[in-house]
């Protein structure tokens, strides 16, 4: 493997610094003359009609400058696909959750503008509502949208093989009802958004994933042209999946600028971000599966639902995502799927990094009940099924790098599991938990990145690109590419991104695309700049432009070293020239565009693969049900990983986010109230909480990755509940199928064990 | 109502609502916005600055309570143009992410180092969960507070050698 | 969150919290370490039209030793009482309690007056105001029934994880008011009722906190999600002195319930977990089931009472 200067090497991040000064700007930070507090009236109810909403007595208030409801709108309504568009961000028809945001003031302070949503008259007429999502999809529920029959949302069936005949003859079939309550995002920053209507522009900042998505939505929803809803970048406090769509606080803001002709900004409590942006699925998975005698699994059949909350949202994607990152994982020959998502009158379910895990705990336990009725090891059995290098995926994904078999290995080994499976005392358990996961994902014309870079008078770079941070050192990371392309240290580089008034669309930080496909871009558009150099070097210098590199920032001949010119020296010439140095670069992730994600989901998913395993230990207090895990180890192929520290980091987080989570996080519910909204009831996981972490990063090369590198992000954040689930199950000897696993759930299955 | 106390060193006064709290005056008055909101309730820790070298949730404090008593920020962490030794040991070992806590953890981390020069990992993992992070797993934040443990008494030492030649 | 209007006011002694006191018609809370108080009123729980702030009243903030007492002043943070050699060394049930109070940082500032004096907590209670309504207010907000029954009685539990420590030590509270002074167990502090949790006069306030001298045996056992910040889904008291046992138990209820144990056997303890276990009433207001929290008093009350009786023998 090539040596690099930069690339594999664990550096510094370039925003740390501003975040450990406090210098680093979040939304709720920024101030603008003239800015304006908004506050936003949320329905009390989950599901009622609304009759008449009275603005008049608020607008009177002294210090008032605006109050808006969706009457205000254009009657625009957004979703991600042209058929599930059905959030007019401020309902004008019915609310359809509690918390759904109703109207917005925006004021000179915010006790004024409290004062006005007080004074804001809303008549409702309450409607029957329905919080549970099998009662939802029944005869006689009460309909959510006119549109969606029984509330099914979306639909997603998959038929690949001939699962009957698979079935018939296998030598061993297994069918269980997995169950998980949604989590929180619990992002650290509560949602904000600072909004500035001026010129007929709107200048936009809130924690987003995907500026360009959000400015494309905000330009439909306000009926502003594209070009003047300008989402500007500014430091983000996590996503985690949950900040990738536009949100009923943007539309509000924005409209409230509008009409205030000022500044406005909103800034969220911890309580409004829990319940009126986005939560995570709650789920119920049903899975057959059916093996042979050596455990290779010959069909799997898959019913799953997913309560999906008031509105679409990310749903048509959120619906098919845990098989197919499962798919991507093991070898499935014959296949039926069928998920459901289905609307509730709950918050509205998005994405989340660790979305599925009733399905994916699920399947990997059942995968070690049928090791363990065919007295296979269940490493064994994940090596006899793991896919692997060449392969293709059950609805037709080819994978063209694969370390999945190596992370198997390698957690196995750290983890001491052959030495400990066997011999676990009484309460203690070990699992594993495998996934693979997408990197550069389907979004059509916005799947590719570009950037743009120019080399400065002095020698110093500017790169231009869409790319996203939500806190994950994605910025740092496009700097390292560059700094490696260019030769030139990573201080010599300034990055201007996430800005749609000058960088070019971006798949955004939500869809596993920002070191395979925005990486990508960056590096080519250097290595445009690059060859441009060489080529104004190598008349300077007079030797071959295939004989010179960068390094240090000097061009040098490789044969001959002594031969060497400063790059800022390159740089000027080409200023005299009339062509200054500059490169511009694309990267489109090699997807089957003719996929589509209900009508046709069969082709080439994603650019390639990232594959992990976990290995979880647990220790299980017999009398009180209470899950200690002491142990953790996460091992992760990203192929050749571009900042390793970045990558640990993201392991470590995800075995918190969802390894430790497994036995505290959920929500929970009264009805159509979230009774734990804020952050002492919802359950994120403190240090002290924390097991000892083993992170191993599986090194190997990806033809398609810049630098061989694939993404980072997830795997581990996707079956770290898996291993914990896994471990409990073998603590346990019975699979357990109601998550998180709190000390009540546990104890009892521990009674029920005992009874048998 | 004015309230008069020393901020980072220096002595301010400002006037203030009575039911004010110390977080809303430092972000929105004194315009030191390194301290967070993450609750509102004192669940989370984002929102924690030293108050007379202790720890404390702003959003919990109401600003005439400081009335005569010394705040420290997050924007009063570096020695002069110098970080502290636990910003560098953040930054070195990638115990930032997506930040929001990290003022907070970076106190709460001095105010320890200040009376426990030494403290054990389990020490660091029990002091720290004052503060919720989302990002990190809380690891490498632990790896750094020792290393930057090490590196004090490192310039403790330097400095008592010194003194004594 | 931003508070809703109200008068700060400083007392520098007991005299003026209660010209205070009076001035604002007894529409007062009294302010300590906060870390109750500030949530309870940025979610609107109570509104007092001022908060009298009692940390500068010196009296409040001593701990000295009489003949018969440790006597420890209300102000007195849990963090400073933590580390204090007499609790480390005499009190292990209370040593135990004050570490697995929250987190440190609020240990910090939260007091050991204001930690007995926490209101009673529910999960249909500890809301914000628009959650609250959205709900309709329950018994505790002046409503018609307990919103996580449906019955009408409220079932807020009170979660310090002091209180049943210091039960279990015989503690006694000095409190004054105007009409004068009185000193009671603390166990009499508690009404029992989950509306009004406290059996304080008007103006009254919680002065010292007096644990009889002389060294204990004991523990603090505490049911919870979380190894920190968390308050008590049950917590467990028991402190032995002179042959005699004495089990605390709080968080499943409005008020710490007290158990003598003075048969110090295994039959004896199996009996007072027993009791202890029967009398919780616990309902579904907090993170774990109803059902789970009431066995889990039994099962935290013997693994206690067991470990520290082993413990005794030795």
């Amino acid at each position: 493997m090539q040596e690099y200067k930069s690339i594999g090497r664990s550096l510094p991040r370039t925003d740390a610094l501003a975040k450990v000064t406090g210098e680093a700007l979040y939304t709720a930070d920024l101030k603008l003359p003239r800015m304006l507090c908004a506050k936003v009236l949320r329905s009390p109810y989950p599901h009622a009609k609304i009759l008449h909403i009275d603005t008049s007595r608020a607008l009177k208030l002294p210090g008032v400058k605006a109050v808006v409801t969706g009457f205000d709108g254009e009657g625009v309504k957004w979703g991600v696909f042209k058929s599930t568009q059905d959030h007019g961000m401020l309902p004008t028809d019915k609310v359809r959750y509690i918390g759904e945001d109703v109207a917005a003031v925006a004021a000179v302070d915010e006790e004024t503008a409290m004062e006005a949503l007080e004074l804001i008259r809303v008549e409702y007429e309450p409607l029957p509502a329905v919080f549970d999502p099998e009662e939802a999809m029944s005869e006689g529920a009460p309909l959510i949208h006119n549109q969606y029959p029984n509330n099914i949302n979306i639909h997603v069936h998959i038929e690949v093989g001939d699962v009957e005949k698979a079935l018939k003859g296998a030598y061993l079939v297994r069918e269980d009802t997995f169950r998980a309550a949604g989590e929180a995002y619990a992002m650290m920053e509560p949602y904000a958004v600072l909004a500035h209507y001026h010129n007929g522009y709107l200048d936009m900042w809130m924690p987003n994933a995907g500026p360009h998505v959000r400015a494309k939505a905000l330009s439909n929803l306000l009926k502003i042209p594209l070009n003047r809803v300008r989402v500007r970048r500014v430091h983000i406090g996590g996503a985690f999946g949950g900040r990738s769509e536009v949100q009923p606080a943007d539309f509000a803001t924005a409209l409230l600028s509008i009409k205030a002709e000022r500044p406005v900004k909103l800034v969220l409590s911890r309580e409004e971000n829990a319940i009126a942006t986005r939560q995570v699925h709650d789920m119920i998975a049903t899975i057959k599966t059916a093996a042979d005698r050596d455990g290779k699994i010959v069909a799997k059949v898959f019913k799953v639902i997913y309560d999906g909350g008031a509105y679409s949202s990310t749903g048509p994607i959120a619906t098919s995502i845990p098989y197919y990152v499962y798919e991507e994982t093991y070898r499935f020959p014959n296949v039926r799927y069928d998920g459901y998502r289905v609307f509730t009158n709950k918050g509205i379910r998005g994405m989340y990094g660790c979305h599925g895990r009733a399905f994916l705990a699920g399947n990997e336990q059942q995968l070690d009940m049928i090791a363990e009725e065919l007295g296979i090891d269940p490493v064994e059995i994940r090596l006899r099924n793991g896919i692997g290098q060449g392969e293709e995926t059950a609805t037709r994904s080819k994978i063209i790098s694969c370390g999945l078999q190596e992370t198997i290995k390698e957690a196995a080994q750290r983890s001491k599991w052959h030495s400990k499976r066997k011999g676990m005392p009484r309460g203690r358990g070990i699992g594993m938990g495998c996934v693979a996961i997408m990197c550069g994902f389907p979004m059509g014309f916005r799947s590719g990145s570009s950037c743009y870079v120019k080399i400065n008078d002095d020698g110093q770079v500017t790169i231009v690109t869409g790319v996203v941070d939500n806190g994950q050192g994605n910025e740092s990371m496009m700097v390292q590419i560059a700094s490696e392309v260019l030769g030139v240290p990573m201080e010599d580089i300034n990055l201007v991104n996430a800005d749609t008034e000058v960088t070019n669309l971006d798949p955004g930080a939500y869809s596993q695309a920002a070191a395979f496909v925005s990486g990508n871009a960056v590096k080519r558009a250097c290595e445009e700049a690059k060859s441009k150099i060489l080529s104004l070097a190598s008349d300077k210098l007079g030797v071959a432009a295939e004989d010179l590199d960068l390094k240090d920032r000097m061009v040098i001949s490789k044969s001959d070293p002594q031969k060497q010119i400063p790059l800022r020296w390159v740089v000027r010439e080409a200023f005299f020239m009339g062509s200054p140095i500059v490169g511009t670069g694309a990267y489109m992730p090699k997807i089957d565009f003719q996929r589509e994600w209900v009508k046709n989901p069969y082709g080439q998913m994603a650019g390639t693969f990232s594959f992990g395993t976990s290995v979880a230990e647990v220790e299980i207090d017999q009398e009180t049900g209470q899950v200690r895990i002491p142990h953790f180890v996460a091992a992760h192929d990203c192929g050749n990983p571009i900042n390793p520290m970045a990558v640990e980091g993201q392991l470590e987080g995800s075995i918190q986010q969802a390894g430790v989570a497994t036995v505290m996080e959920e929500n929970r519910w009264d009805g159509g109230l979230l009774l734990n909204p804020d952050l002492l009831e919802y359950k994120v996981p403190l240090a002290c909480d924390m097991p000892e972490i083993e992170t191993v990063i599986v090194r190997s090369y990806d033809p398609e990755g810049p630098f061989g590198a694939k993404e980072g992000g997830l795997t581990i954040r996707m079956n770290a509940h898996s291993a914990v689930a896994c471990a409990v199950c073998n603590a346990l000897g019975v699979p357990v199928k109601e998550l998180p696993l709190t000390p009540d759930r546990v104890l009892k299955v521990i009674e029920e064990v005992k009874g048998k | 109502m004015k309230v008069n106390f020393k901020v980072n060193g220096e002595e301010v006064s400002v006037e203030v609502k009575e039911y004010e709290t110390l977080l809303e005056t430092l972000r929105e008055r004194l315009e030191l916005t390194g301290a967070k909101e993450g609750c509102g309730l004192g669940a989370c820790g984002a929102c924690t600055v030293l108050l007379d070298g202790r720890p404390a949730r702003s959003c919990l404090v109401l600003t005439p309570e400081v009335e005569g008593r010394e705040v420290e920020t997050i924007e009063g962490l570096k020695e002069g143009e110098e970080l502290h030794p636990l910003q560098e040991a953040f930054i070195e070992r990638g115990a930032v992410q997506c930040g929001f806590c990290t003022s907070g953890m970076l106190l709460t981390a001095k105010a320890l180092l200040d009376s426990n020069p030494n403290p054990s990992r389990e020490k660091i993992k029990e002091v720290i969960s004052s503060n919720l992070c989302r990002c990190t797993g809380y690891d490498k934040i632990v790896e750094a507070i020792a290393e930057a443990a090490r590196r004090l008494r490192k310039g403790q030492d330097v400095g008592m050698e010194k003194e004594s030649h | 969150m931003i508070l809703p209007p109200l008068q700060y006011r400083r007392a520098r002694d007991l005299k003026e919290v209660w010209e205070l006191y009076e001035l604002y018609d007894g529409e007062v809370s009294f302010l300590a370490g906060g870390t109750d108080l500030l949530p309870r009123l940025k979610l609107r729980l109570e509104r007092p039209k001022a908060v009298i702030d009692l940390k500068e009243i010196g009296e409040l903030q001593e701990v000295s030793e009489d003949e018969k007492f440790l006597r420890i002043g209300s102000l007195i943070n849990l963090f400073d009482l933590r580390g204090d050699e007499r609790v480390r060394s005499l009190f292990p049930a209370l040593l135990q309690s004050l570490e697995a109070t929250s987190c440190e940082t609020l240990q910090m500032r939260g007091t050991i007056g204001g930690n007995l004096l926490q209101d009673t907590r529910c999960l249909f209670y500890n809301q914000s105001e628009f959650w609250r309504r959205a709900k309709g207010f329950c018994l505790k907000m002046g409503g018609q029934i307990c919103n996580a029954t449906g019955g009408k009685e409220c079932f807020s539990n009170y979660c310090s994880d002091n209180a049943p420590a210091l039960v279990s030590l015989s503690a006694e509270v000095r409190l004054l008011s105007p009409q004068g002074e009185r000193q009671i167990p603390l166990e009499k502090l508690y009404t029992g009722e989950g509306e009004r949790p406290f059996a304080l006069l008007p103006g009254e306030v919680l002065a010292e906190v007096l644990i009889p001298k002389g060294e204990s045996k004991g523990g603090y056992e505490k049911l919870r999600m979380r190894g920190a910040i968390d308050y008590p889904l049950v917590g467990v008291a028991f402190s032995l002195r002179d042959g005699r046992g004495k089990l605390s138990v709080a968080g499943v209820g409005p008020k710490p319930l007290l158990y003598e144990v003075d048969e110090l056997t295994e039959g004896g303890i199996e009996e007072a977990a027993e009791r202890a276990s029967h009398d919780a009433r616990p309902v579904g207001n907090a993170s774990l089931a109803p059902s789970y929290r009431r066995r889990m008093v039994k099962i935290l009350a013997k693994r206690l009472m067991g470990g520290i009786l082993k413990e005794a023998e030795r």
